[in-house]
């Protein structure tokens, strides 16, 4: 309430969207307030993280006083906007871009492995009924079948030149590996001199893949287990490697571990992550791992055995140490890799246990 | 001259403004080509990454990446050059490594080759160099504003410009506060000549009144409308006139420094621009202690270009892609900084409008419509060139007392407006005033005064398919809408799409009405404008095209 | 990391010294990509053309090992120029004037010598640093992994305490840490010197605290490092338990390495898999991996975030704690009835000071930096904001010194090491992931053009490289990445274990190895 003898408070801007005033703050665009109005404007160029780029055109909004429909993502709020977001010369608008869209891409459905967006234009397409076979004519796009690379699969057969990965690429990872390449209907994705990955400024982080919404980009390491059965399952995590600590989704079918999304609300990576937490999760399967205790017996070679065998002879053997040699005989490395609860339980017995402080982590090397 | 290595080019240019262009060119026409090398040793020297320095070559049209590249003959195949054979010379000319490029904007011309820095047409059997022609006066001895001296002997040089009455609007300006400068140019009611018709006061306020600096003048001299070629004319003959208007506005808005666009396919502008700027240095008219001082830049061939935010990027080095606005470059231009962008005839206008006061500007064209306006008058007309007319004048008086009408025995079938942008005018729709409250009335713009006139011999729907060929080989690619519907709509006037005239009218119109409303810039906006009015005009000749590509 | 890695957007100076982070921390290193973008300056001092040098405004490109002298020198630059905070230093800080009387000797000149690089450059990477508004400091291994790792931290210390450039947004003395829990496995202890919450063991109130948590009392007497127990196997060590760690490739001097784990009476190794380490082992206990295992760790800049399994077990893994425990019962131990990780993380939190506001389901959303002294806290992103631990800053008077063994006519480059992109460490992951062989098939020696054809090498073919300790046959790869005098390669690879070179000495303090200096010889292989 506004005290007697006080200024008044200069007023909150809103804009109007759809008829309900919204309050908004300096610089937000007009997609970044009917997101947060929950009102569905769809788009297949915007990632929330890249510049507002106003390339798909889906997202335009009818604006009183200006006389074409303007795109949202890149249009900011002023006060006293008057927006309209779903009038029925929009949402016709909507389909013929979607339509359109259909008519260069050669196939809407893609397996979800393909990548975090993977999914955009096939529910866009769904949602506005926009797959009836109109507006046929050429195709853009020009799959990239001999880029051998493990990782990323380039089927730009599927590209729909929203240029996502171009602006991931340059803006979220600052290595401009990804350009674009010629122009109108025949611009492609492109490296340097429109090689293979490798030999271009590619990390392989595979921020790329994550952004692409038709699956063009994809990653080839989860699409291996396409004919997993079972549904996709995530579960929150943190990527195993270095000491930043990217948050990750991994997925999963039944057993299987097929896949790592980048987590895009990661604290610590806000949604990038580099090529070992994007791809390198193969060893966790692999046949290499040890899969029973083993213990060394007379003749000298390792053998399986049980776990009650081996943690007995585990015991046994460092019991006898402690008698032929005293309990300063032993010490004990912690893993740098491992989590809390073997650094702590690992400590915690040679301090509770032998009352020694003989133990280190690997971290002086 | 011994060709110059890496080392020299980079010192040469490295450290100039907008760098990028002026050094694709000199590897260009050093190598013939921007191979591989040479764009390794570019993002090394200017720390631009590589893929984004690539990426951006590939978007121009004319810069080769290998031999024969620069040297290989550039055949014409715009419009009005089809129609004079274009096609056939191509054919003829292939064994030389001739390729097609669109429309050169001398469509007034014999159809023109462009080989290294010359252009040169057909002659006897000879490929000979080709200048612009004089402009022919109006038959009517009405005055005009940016031709009045252009006849004069000598005018494109500094001398000749000076005894012809040059640098007295600049002088005028210099003694004038800068305010004043621009309320006169306000009062003229000058608005862009390059299509758009903005006010240039208004324009040239905004940037004035901006805090921010360095500011900056362009002028947009990447004349690539078809049909349009006006520009060229003005630059070639009056190259002074267009130097004097952008030192006048420098003045009038506190800028430093200035950029002439120039496209590709005029290297003989180029050299007398050069020549000029020489002179107008020498003379003390442009940088030391004027505070002003302006370079041309060469464009790689690419419409968008002409767009002004696509020009802005293309002059930083960036990919031509069109900004989104807000901001507008008089806020946010060249680098981000205030900019005024002024089409070559509108910077032109500026000194005779200095010297002889607004009212004199606004009384030259016809009633309410202030002004003058080019017009680049080509194809099926005795007379094809450039005229300044007063605007408001009946576009029948153009054609048939100015021009001479069609050829004998036959009639006029078509106009296209503003180029090929404003679509087709046929029958009733020919009835106009030349400004654009009256041809817009029409569905169509004026824009930047290019009009072919097409006679009752020409299939209107091959015009029309090459018209939107050039849109769709133009589109930049950055937006759905164009990048998409210029590749449909080509289709749909070609062989490919629905065969029944409704489906084929349904599609065609979803998709223009699409790209209208939704387009990121002026291109996608205006290139449905075609098959719109060819629909509108040409019903018939589209359903015997449809019947005659299905049967 | 004294500040969060959110605070990367804020600097508009980074010096980074010894970090290769596009290869080592990729994600972090988009941040200062992202930063130099925008505007901030960034200087970067590592002998190689790493990625970073590519991005940076200034690269001094100093000889291995000279860290301290090139520290010295930029104190002594900003000292001599009045860069110095005042105000900070006169509230926060302790031994200024003693600091600066003793850096006043070491002239930029004095450094350029040692470091081999321009004096001016010197004087530039000083004063961008010292009038930066906000200057953050970067580093990894290549400060620590020397003799004089300490005083090359230390020396960090003085440039950002004269600067004022800490306990605020976007400054800081920044180590990432290397792997994904190396930060955690101090938190919990597993550090000679001090309990959970690095709570020093020589303290007895924190015998004391201990004796009464677990029951049992605890040597007062720290315990000796990894170092040291490697080189005491055998003589005074005789049983080892080693959990993930492939010891014998990543750890230095190779032949003692292997030397020192043959002769213990008993060794248990708990690993993923069958590492050259674990092949040495009595007892192999297989855990269960990453993406199995449920259970917490601390990123470098110290978030204690949940792992979650997602799938089984393979085979009869079992989670490392599970398979301590099993060991400790058997011995008799109390105390370590646990039924899962959270029993283990929440027993944690109890007993570290840092920890006490934390247990398993508050971090579930991984928005907690310790120290959480509470539960009321709200977690400590930026360190030493409101003032240092032990009151003052402190100025530390170090000095250089030459790195244990410096070139000399037998062995004349110096050979540095480090990590790739694509592998981690000793491979056994990255390795065995699928793919990574596509972009590193193996390991090469990266050698400057000019020293290739000096040498009598042959870019692409194999040479022999040897120091005091050992020779390893490795592919020679030309590369300017190198500068001239120094040779770069990976310890990832089994075929060619480059630590069976290193290992030359240890900072007597940290008994971190030496890897990153090593003289070596280079030379062609023989034909036939």
């Amino acid at each position: 309430m506004i005290q007697q003898g006080q200024e008044e408070p200069a007023a909150i801007p809103t804009v109007n969207i759809d008829g309900a005033n919204v309050p908004f703050t300096e610089g937000e665009t007009l997609y970044e307030i009917c997101s947060r109005q929950k009102k569905d404007v769809p788009t297949l160029c915007y990632d929330p993280r890249l510049d507002p780029f106003g390339g798909c055109r889906l997202c335009v909004v009818e604006l009183e006083g200006a006389r074409n429909p303007v795109a949202s993502c890149t249009t900011r709020a002023t006060a006293g906007m008057k927006v309209r977001t779903k009038t029925e010369a929009i949402e016709n608008h909507r389909r013929t871009l979607l339509e359109l869209v259909v008519s260069e891409n050669r196939q809407v459905e893609v397996d979800e492995l393909a990548g975090y967006a993977s999914q955009e234009l096939k529910i866009l397409v769904e949602r506005y009924d926009a797959n009836r076979g109109r507006f046929q004519g050429k195709q853009s796009g020009q799959s990239r079948d001999d880029d051998d690379n493990p990782f990323i699969l380039r089927d730009y057969d599927q590209c729909i030149s929203c240029y996502r990965c171009v602006r991931v690429c340059a803006e979220q990872e600052g290595d401009h590996a990804i350009s674009v390449m010629n122009r109108g209907f025949d611009t492609r994705i492109t490296t340097e001199f429109n090689g293979l990955l490798r030999d271009s400024d590619c990390t392989f982080c595979g921020q790329c893949v994550q952004t692409c919404p038709t699956g063009a980009l994809a990653d080839k390491k989860a699409l291996k287990h396409v004919d997993v059965p079972g549904k996709i399952e995530k579960t929150r995590s943190v990527c195993p490697y270095c000491g930043v600590g990217c948050s990750v989704d991994l997925l999963s079918k039944g057993d299987k571990l097929v896949g790592v999304l980048p987590a895009m609300d990661g604290p610590a990576n806000e949604g990038a992550l580099c090529v070992k937490g994007q791809f390198a999760f193969g060893f966790v399967q692999h046949d290499d791992r040890l899969k029973t205790p083993m213990v060394r017996d007379e003749d000298g070679k390792l053998h399986a055995t049980s776990w009650d065998n081996a943690l007995d002879r585990a015991a046994e053997g460092l019991r006898a140490v402690v008698e032929r040699h005293g309990r300063e005989a032993l010490y004990a490395i912690a893993s740098g890799r491992a989590p809390h609860e073997a650094a702590y339980t690992m400590q915690k017995m040679m301090r509770a246990g032998w009352g020694l402080n003989h133990i280190d982590n690997c971290s002086r090397a | 001259m011994p060709s110059p290595t890496d080392a020299e080019i980079f010192t040469r240019w490295a450290n100039t403004e907008a760098p990028l262009l002026p050094i694709l060119h000199a590897f260009h026409d050093r190598d013939g080509f921007l191979g591989e090398k040479a764009i390794h040793a570019i993002s090394e020297a200017l720390r631009t990454p590589i893929a984004d320095l690539y990426g951006t070559v590939t978007f121009y049209h004319h810069f080769a990446q290998q031999a024969p590249g620069q040297s290989a003959p550039r055949v014409c195949t715009g419009p009005i050059c089809k129609l004079k054979g274009a096609d056939a010379l191509l054919d003829a000319m292939r064994g030389e490594g001739a390729t097609p490029m669109a429309c050169s904007g001398r469509c007034d011309d014999p159809v023109p080759v462009l080989k290294g820095h010359q252009t040169l047409v057909a002659c006897d059997g000879q490929m000979t160099p080709w200048y612009s022609p004089i402009p022919i006066p109006n038959p009517g001895g009405l005055e005009e504003c940016v031709f009045a001296s252009i006849r004069e002997p000598d005018r494109g040089t500094h001398d000749g410009y000076r005894r012809t009455g040059g640098y007295l609007g600049l002088e005028k300006a210099l003694a004038t506060d800068p305010a004043a400068v621009r309320q006169t140019i306000s009062d003229s009611g000058l608005a862009g000549r390059g299509g758009a018709g903005f006010p240039t006061g208004r324009k040239w306020d905004a940037v004035a009144e901006d805090p921010r600096g360095p500011k900056t003048i362009v002028c947009n001299a990447d004349e690539g409308e078809p049909g349009c070629f006006k520009d060229r004319t003005l630059m070639d003959l009056d190259p002074h006139a267009v130097i004097e208007g952008m030192a006048i506005a420098a003045h009038a808005t506190g800028a430093t420094r200035g950029f002439i666009y120039l496209r590709y396919e005029y290297p003989e502008t180029a050299q007398i621009l050069e020549r000029a700027l020489k002179e107008a240095r020498a003379t003390g008219l442009l940088g030391g202690q004027t505070g002003f001082d302006l370079w041309v830049r060469r464009g790689g061939g690419a419409y968008i270009c002409g767009e002004e935010t696509s020009l802005l990027n293309s002059l930083e080095g960036k990919h031509p892609f069109p900004r989104n606005r807000p901001p507008f470059p008089v806020t946010h231009g060249y680098e981000n900084l205030p900019t005024v962008v002024n089409n070559v005839e509108t910077l032109a206008s500026v000194p005779p409008i200095l010297s002889n006061g607004a009212d004199w500007y606004r009384q030259l064209g016809t009633g309410e419509h202030a002004g003058t306006k080019v017009i680049s008058l080509s194809g099926d007309v005795l007379r094809p060139g450039n005229y300044e007319v007063p605007l408001g004048l009946p576009l029948s008086k153009l054609l048939h007392e100015w021009a001479g009408g069609v050829p004998e025995g036959r009639a006029i079938q078509a106009v296209t407006m503003a180029g090929l942008s404003g679509g087709f005018l046929a029958r009733e729709g020919l009835d106009v005033t030349l400004d654009e409250p009256s041809i817009r009335a029409q569905g169509s713009f004026l824009g930047a005064g290019g009009i072919m006139v097409l006679d009752d011999s020409r299939d209107m729907v091959a015009v029309a398919h090459s018209a939107m060929e050039f849109f769709a080989h133009e589109s930049c690619g950055k937006c759905f809408p164009c990048r998409i519907g210029t590749a449909r709509l080509t289709e749909r006037l070609g062989s490919g799409g629905p065969a029944s005239f409704e489906s084929w009218r349904e599609e065609v119109d979803d998709i223009g009405s699409t790209m209208k409303a939704t387009s990121a810039c002026g291109l996608g906006m205006a290139a449905p404008l075609i098959t719109e009015s060819l629909a509108r005009w040409f019903p018939d000749q589209v359903e015997t095209h449809l019947n005659s590509t299905t049967s | 990391m004294s500040n969060p890695l959110a605070d990367m957007d804020k600097p508009d100076v980074f010096f980074c010294i010894g970090t290769n982070m596009t290869e080592c921390h990729p994600v972090a290193a988009t941040r200062i990509k992202k930063g130099v973008a925008a505007g901030a300056k960034l200087i970067v001092v590592d002998p190689r053309q790493i990625e970073l040098a590519k991005r940076a405004d200034l690269h001094l490109p100093i000889r291995v090992g000279s860290d301290t002298a090139l520290l010295l020198a930029m104190t002594h630059v900003i000292a001599r120029d009045d860069l110095v905070d005042q105000s900070f230093t006169a509230e926060r800080t302790t031994g200024l004037e003693e600091f600066i009387e003793h850096v006043r000797d070491f002239s930029p000149e004095w450094a350029a010598g040692i470091c081999e690089v321009p004096a001016e450059d010197i004087e530039a990477a000083a004063r961008i640093y010292g009038q930066a508004e906000r200057g953050a400091i970067y580093y990894t291994l290549g400060i620590t992994e020397h003799i004089c790792g300490v005083d090359n931290v230390k020396s960090l210390c003085n440039l950002a305490l004269m600067t004022g450039h800490i306990g605020r947004e976007g400054t800081g003395i920044n180590p990432m840490r290397g792997q994904n829990n190396i930060q955690g496995a101090g938190d919990c202890g597993a550090i000679p010197n001090n309990y959970p919450g690095f709570q020093p063991v020589d303290d007895p109130a924190h015998q004391e605290k201990f004796e009464r948590l677990w029951g049992t009392r605890v040597d007062l007497e720290r315990g000796m490092t990894k170092v040291t127990a490697l080189e005491r196997c055998g003589e005074s060590v005789f049983g080892m338990v080693i959990n993930g760690e492939n010891t014998l490739l990543s750890d230095p001097d190779r032949a003692h390495c292997q030397h020192a784990l043959e002769s213990l009476d008993h060794l248990i190794v708990i690993d993923l898999f069958l590492t050259e380490t674990a092949k040495l082992a009595h007892v192999v206990l297989p855990a269960t991996a990453w993406a199995e295992t449920d259970g917490v760790c601390t990123n470098t800049e110290r978030r204690v975030q949940r792992l979650r399994a997602a799938v089984p077990a393979q085979g009869e893994a079992m989670p490392d704690w599970w398979i301590i425990t099993q060991i400790a019962k058997r011995l008799g131990f109390e105390g370590f009835d646990y039924e899962s990780a959270e029993d283990v993380f929440n027993e944690l939190c109890q007993v570290s000071p840092l920890y006490n506001g934390l247990d398993w389901d508050r971090i579930d959303n991984s928005e907690y930096h310790w120290p959480v002294p509470d539960k009321d806290h709200p977690g400590t992103p930026r360190l030493h904001e409101d003032g240092f631990v032990n009151g003052r800053g402190i100025f530390s008077c170090t000095t250089y010194r030459d790195p244990a063994e410096t070139i000399n006519d037998e062995y004349p480059l110096w050979l540095t090491t480090g990590r790739r992109l694509q592998s981690y460490h000793t491979h056994t992951q990255t390795g065995r992931a699928g793919g990574m062989e596509y972009f590193l098939p193996g390991e090469s020696l990266e050698i400057h053009p000019d020293d290739v054809t000096r040498l009598g090498l042959t870019d692409g073919e194999a040479c022999r490289m040897s120091s005091p300790r050992g020779t390893v046959d490795i592919i020679v790869k030309a590369t300017t990445k190198s500068p001239p005098g120094t040779v770069f390669t990976s310890f990832s690879f089994e075929d060619t274990p480059v630590n069976a070179l290193t290992g030359s000495g240890y900072d007597p303090t940290t008994h971190t190895a030496e890897l990153k200096v090593c003289p070596v010889r280079v030379e062609p292989i023989a034909a036939g």
